[in-house]
């Protein structure tokens, strides 16, 4: 049992699971944050702000890969599992679309679907959701390497889920 | 006659000296393989071992000063807990694994770790032996190597891992050194050093062979994710593109309405479609009900 733990996350991780939990670039940050606020106070934006994305998956990560996934999950097979923990600014607490103040873990089978994945590929489905927790914005994001077998991949998924602590 | 006896004296003169010699020498050679360990004097045998009483007694293989030592008993594998020269957290699993890791012991100072780190970078490590070999550099933890300096040799060639832990638990005596571990039984299948990136690819083929794995040579997809033009460069780029744009998450003209309208302070539709920075995946979030 490996605890991975940085910026106010953790998590534990065993049974052929991995992860990284690292800082947008703020690059991303500056780029996106306006356009994000609708213009209207882009000068308070979140430019110099760095938040943690953190990413689990049960498969080997790729050294370079995108913040949901992006050059991983063309990797996964049909029992592979991606997770990715992303936090957004503290302008978005208390908006409708982060308005839930649970963790959406455990996950059902019936949030998923082929078609709520940020890239589509075949055979795989994705499920997010938006939430508040200790004050900090959040959006799950997983990806099931197989839409068929999601049943049979949600137990390790929701077990892995369970272990993560939002500081 | 008196000549003959002179020269019978000196020939028993010359016979002693080579005598005392060779008794010399074969002391010598004696007393060297005690040193070795070769147990030539040893007066208790192990009873009931195939060498004793008569045969030789097992010799203790040394290695030149500098030149790790062969581990005596075979060891577990473990994941690796660290930091990325990027500074992120990090746990790479080589446990319970469907393939073959080959982790690299590096170190940034040594200049023979040099030559592997650019092997890496040249893509000399792409096609491994194995069962779906995947290659991690793993280097000690900030505490002893500079990250900049790592992160420069890395060039994002091989996922590395920073980690002290690791060289303990692994046992890493010198740098570089390399360790091949079996994901399906959690066990080390060979490990060792050298010199030159084709000496350790040479070992590691002769390690596959010998477990019986197949030797794929495909190219490691720990270092094919991410590097086409799917991975999260595109994946940036659209991000970055789209803010530039002005289209952020939610924006209508995400989901086809060819009439967006316009957004508001007070348009509620806006406000659930403004989750902060960054572009939510997926289709259009829904606002929890």
């Amino acid at each position: 049992m490996s605890r991975l733990s940085a910026h106010g996350l953790s998590v534990n991780l065993s049974g052929g699971w991995e992860g990284e939990i690292y800082l947008r670039p703020p690059d991303v940050a500056a780029a996106t944050a306006p356009a994000a606020m609708g213009g209207r106070n882009a000068s308070q934006g979140t430019a110099t702000t760095q938040f943690p994305v953190l990413q689990l998956a049960n498969f080997a990560l790729p050294s370079q890969r995108g913040d949901f996934g992006g050059g991983a999950v063309e990797l996964m097979e049909a029992h592979s599992l991606f997770v990715s923990l992303f936090e957004y600014g503290r302008e978005s607490v208390g908006t409708a679309l982060f308005a839930s103040s649970t963790v959406p873990w455990p996950v059902s089978a019936d949030t998923f679907g082929p078609n709520r994945l940020q890239r589509p590929l075949p055979g795989q489905a994705g499920a997010q959701w938006f939430f508040t927790q200790s004050g900090r914005p959040f959006c799950l994001y997983v990806v099931l390497g197989s839409y068929l077998l999601r049943r049979a991949t949600l137990r390790p998924l929701n077990r892995v889920l369970h272990t993560i602590a939002i500081g | 006659m008196m000549v003959l006896v002179v020269l019978e004296g000196v020939v028993l003169a010359l016979l002693a000296v080579l005598v005392v010699g060779l008794l010399r020498t074969h002391a010598e050679i004696l007393r060297r393989l005690h040193d070795l360990g070769a147990g030539v004097y040893d007066d208790q045998a192990v009873p009931g071992s195939p060498a004793s009483p008569a045969g030789p007694a097992p010799v203790a293989l040394r290695t030149q000063p500098g030149v790790a030592e062969p581990r005596t008993t075979a060891t577990p594998a473990f994941d690796l807990a660290g930091t990325t020269p990027d500074g992120a957290a990090a746990v790479i699993s080589v446990v319970d694994r469907p393939h073959t890791t080959l982790l690299a012991f590096l170190s940034s100072g040594c200049t023979t770790c040099r030559g592997f780190w650019d092997a890496f970078a040249q893509g000399e490590a792409d096609h491994l032996p194995g069962l779906d070999t995947h290659l991690v550099a793993v280097t000690k933890g900030s505490a002893n190597e500079s990250p900049a300096k790592v992160r420069e040799l890395a060039r994002d060639s091989v996922r590395t891992i920073m980690s002290s832990e690791a060289w303990l638990d692994y046992a890493v005596p010198v740098s570089p050194y390399f360790v091949l571990v079996d994901g399906r039984t959690g066990r080390v299948l060979g490990e060792g050093s050298g010199t030159t990136w084709e000496q350790v690819s040479g070992l590691l083929e002769q390690a596959c062979a010998d477990a019986g794995l197949t030797s794929t040579g495909a190219p490691s997809r720990s270092r094919r994710g991410g590097l086409g033009p799917d991975g999260p460069t595109r994946e940036r780029r659209a991000d970055e593109e789209l803010a530039r744009a002005g289209i952020g998450p939610g924006h209508p003209s995400l989901y086809g309405q060819t009439d967006p309208e316009p957004i508001g302070p007070t348009d509620e539709t806006s406000v659930r479609a403004e989750p902060g920075a960054g572009i939510p995946p997926g289709p259009a979030p829904e606002a929890p009900a």
